[in-house]
């Protein structure tokens, strides 16, 4: 549920009348962070069988692997790997000395009973590549191949590769993740209330940080709280009164209020997101390139990004973000803010403008359905886009609805026309999930089905061996869903997340892809 | 009384199956899907096929009411589709924090609602009356998420007297008792006022002024007990809101209870929570009409005699 726009107005005017102060009830060594809305709602830390986890999983258990901001992968559970060239194994050499929370020993009899348990469950596709493990020595675990799976590094580094205690996740059975979740990470699950707050308590025997973090011993947090806040409004008045000490994250319209505040200090990290206008193919007027072409021709994403977003973050010209090796496709494929071609393209689909600019061809108008989710900052930027495409002559109507909704209402396959969304995710195999033709409707809410595309999807998920082969075909199948104009680009947000000065020191540079692990094990409390 | 009672209570019983039925309905009628929630982006349609059938989801929607209401029968309210844990659980979990921020908020209506009636139609037509029916008005049109975070910027924020949100101390409550709660006082004044306005001008009234009784004495002992069953009748039908009157601001507020799970459960389609959630709304509503009924029977002779 999110407040009016005049509601945050009066928030953000009378917060900066208030005075600054701010208390502070948190003991030293204890702070409070505020996870992002996003991850809210997250019902379990059971990384093999959870669908969607929350930041603190990534606290509770190690990973084998972890990912820096630069997407370079550095060990954690485990010390080095290697993989041939044919690609048909793995194989992994463990971290000495690790111990769950529950005393119980890691090592590769660990992996050897971790892996098989993802079979079955909504995560198993993530290891299902994997044929066999075999124990080499204690320390090293071989994995055998059933086809190569460049995305090995990338899947062992996500919170779902957490690695829980085999002796507790035997006993705990169903309830594990719920009534307890025992890693061997930098903290310890106290209590989990869903929705509410999760309560961590520093692993006192942490010794095995990866070399993205400068403490490699134990969190310098004590206690650490994770609150969930819904409402944007009252996470951000809580930080303001001390009531919490960091936002993980921080809705845009709130940026400018926090950026004023002495106490306050707001970090821009490269974002995980990209908004993005998917365009119904299977649909007039949208079955004619042309048409599809000059209306993601008409978004000027510049324009968006200035006017919205005070100029943070990035424009959008293609499906990935930045900092994807598969996003550096061949310039001419980027698709960018043309009106003049835009028309040109309109007038050539026999869509003529007429005394006001509305374009309209043998009679019938040229009005099309702009669908949208519910929430400031998707209805701001469906409003600008909704202006652009008047701009070129094209009317178009807005439909507001909650993202449930919304997409159930996809997959009637033939309702929708255009619509603003986002995703987050820092993987290319995301242009599967909204391009494949064996997902059509939802997700694929382009409706787009084309042999090519096919051909060059499969080549690009089954057929590649290494991950240079792999960023190849990548590439090549985005550079082709560019060409036929399925959606249109819009903007990439920053990931931001604030703190309070006066009671923590985050160090100056946040390592991964977002604030987690690597980074809050080095923070300290004033 | 017993058999009135009795009739009551097997009045309910239809009343509960044709509630649960609507509740079962309008929740899978929203467009939406759990599913939806739960799968990861890169899972292929076939186990989405499979995560449909294992929770149930393929079968006819009256086959899926049927399962559902046998199980209901036997006190089982199903387990969360997304949440994965029995929802009864979940609803045991949240179900205190929302029965004592609903309590506190329908005491503090109750008695700051009666006082204020009670003086605004005491000091009829006088400053007192007509500050008392500003708050009448402004409670009754403020919306409550709106006065709640005006509540935060002024105490919690300003004057820093009470935390923003949360409910990690009694003082958590002070704000969102006081949102939930002047609602309530509005309705519970306005009420008070206009009964003991028109038990003032029954003739027993005049009598008791001409024995010359003081006016307060007549107020208090003699109109207000009088004008007290309209009120108790409203606050009666207000009982099961205070189990459900918190929705929005346990959200606000960012509080435990039924209305914060309720809210996280629509937005993911967790079918069985909604259900189980607006089912015990429904319960709470449906008994506290009933308990208002026996009070006014209790109270008043006239509904006695009618009963019998």
């Amino acid at each position: 549920m999110k407040i009016t726009h005049a509601l945050r107005a009066l928030v953000l005017a009378t917060v900066s009348a208030c005075s600054a102060t701010g208390f502070s009830a948190a003991w030293a060594q204890d702070a409070t962070f505020v996870i992002s809305a996003r991850e809210a709602g997250s019902p379990t830390y059971d990384p093999i069988k959870g669908t969607k986890l929350n930041v603190a999983t990534l606290l509770i258990f190690d990973r084998m692997v972890v990912q820096d901001a630069d997407q370079s992968f550095h060990g954690q559970l485990a010390t080095s790997w290697e993989s041939p060239a044919d690609g048909m194994s793995w194989t992994f050499h463990l971290r000495k000395g690790v111990k769950f929370h529950d005393g119980e020993p890691f090592n590769a009899k660990t992996i050897e009973w971790w892996i098989p348990k993802f079979k079955g469950t909504e995560n198993a596709f993530m290891t299902e590549s994997i044929d066999k493990v075999v124990i080499v020595d204690d320390y090293t675990v071989k994995f055998l191949m059933k086809n190569p799976d460049p995305s090995m590094l990338l899947n062992m580094a996500t919170s779902f590769m957490g690695i829980p205690s085999p002796k507790a996740y035997e006993a705990l059975g169903d309830k594990f993740g719920v009534a307890g979740a025992v890693g061997s990470g930098p903290f310890k699950l106290e209590s989990f209330t869903v929705g509410q707050q999760t309560k961590l308590v520093r692993n006192e025997d942490y010794r095995w940080a990866s070399d993205l973090s400068k403490n490699r011993g134990p969190a310098k947090i004590k206690n650490l709280t994770m609150r969930e806040i819904n409402e944007d409004s009252t996470a951000f008045l809580e930080l303001k009164t001390g009531g919490v000490d960091m936002l993980l994250s921080v809705p845009s319209d709130f940026l400018p209020k926090l950026q004023a505040e002495k106490s306050i200090k707001v970090v821009m990290l490269p974002g995980t997101e990209l908004f993005y206008m998917p365009i119904n193919t299977s649909v007039e007027p949208f079955t004619d390139i042309k048409v599809r072409e000059a209306v993601a021709l008409a978004v000027n994403q510049k324009e968006i990004m200035t006017s919205l977003f005070g100029g943070t973050g990035a424009v959008a010209n293609n499906f990935l973000i930045s900092s994807l090796q598969e996003s550096k496709v061949n310039p001419k494929f980027n698709i960018g803010y043309n009106p003049t071609r835009a028309k040109k393209l309109l007038d050539e689909a026999g869509w003529v403008a007429g005394a006001g600019g509305a374009r309209s061809k043998a009679g019938t108008p040229l009005t099309v359905k702009l669908w949208t989710q519910n929430g400031t900052q998707f209805k701001r930027v469906t409003e600008v886009i909704q202006a652009q495409l008047k701009a070129v002559g094209v009317n178009a109507e807005i439909t507001v609805q909650d993202p449930a909704s919304i997409n159930a209402m996809y997959k009637k396959k033939t309702d929708h026309q255009l619509a603003v969304r986002s995703y987050d995710y820092t993987n290319a195999d995301i242009l599967d999930w909204f391009f494949s033709a064996t997902r059509l409707g939802y997700p694929n809410v382009s409706m787009w089905n084309d042999p090519k595309a096919e051909e060059l999807n499969a080549k690009a998920m089954k057929g590649s061996r290494t991950w240079n082969e792999r960023v190849t075909n990548f590439k090549a199948y985005h550079e082709y869903v560019l060409s036929q104009f399925v959606f249109a680009p819009i903007y990439q947000p920053t990931q931001s997340f604030a703190y309070s000065q006066t009671r923590l020191k985050v160090p100056d540079t946040i390592r991964g892809m977002k604030m987690a692990t690597q980074s809050i094990v080095d923070i300290e409390v004033k | 009384m017993f058999n009135f009672l009795v009739r009551r209570l097997l009045l309910l019983v239809p009343v509960f199956l044709s509630v649960s039925m609507v509740i079962f309905m309008i929740v899978h009628l929203v467009p939406g899907d759990p599913i939806d929630n739960l799968i990861q982006i890169g899972a292929t349609p076939a186990q989405r096929a499979a995560l449909v059938a294992k929770n149930g989801l393929d079968q006819p929607l009256l086959v899926q009411y049927g399962v559902w209401l046998r199980n209901l029968l036997s006190g089982d309210l199903g387990n969360a589709i997304i949440m994965r844990r029995p929802v009864a659980s979940l609803i045991a979990e949240n179900l205190p924090h929302s029965l004592r921020l609903g309590g506190l908020a329908f005491l503090f209506s109750t008695i700051v609602g009666i006082a204020t009636g009670a003086l605004a139609a005491t000091f009829k037509d006088s400053w007192i009356d007509r500050a008392v029916t500003t708050l009448i008005l402004l409670g009754s049109t403020v919306p409550s998420f709106w006065l709640g975070l005006l509540l935060i910027l002024l105490f919690a924020v300003q004057l820093e007297w009470f935390p923003v949100s949360g409910a990690r101390s009694w003082t958590g409550l002070v704000l969102p008792v006081a949102t939930i709660g002047l609602h309530g006082v509005a309705l519970v004044s306005r009420v008070t006022r206009a009964a003991m306005l028109d038990v003032s001008r029954k003739d027993f009234v005049l009598m008791l002024h001409a024995k010359g009784l003081s006016h307060w004495r007549i107020q208090l002992r003699h109109v207000l007990r009088h004008a007290l069953l309209p009120v108790v009748t409203i606050l009666s039908l207000r009982i099961g809101w205070i189990v459900g009157g918190a929705v929005t601001i346990e959200f606000v507020f960012a509080r435990p209870g039924l209305g914060s799970l309720l809210i996280t459960s629509l937005n993911q389609r967790d079918y069985p929570v909604v259900q189980g959630c607006l089912l015990m709304l429904s319960i709470a509503v449906m008994l506290g009409t009933l308990l208002g009924d026996v009070v006014q029977a209790a109270m008043d002779p006239r509904v006695r005699e009618q009963l019998q």
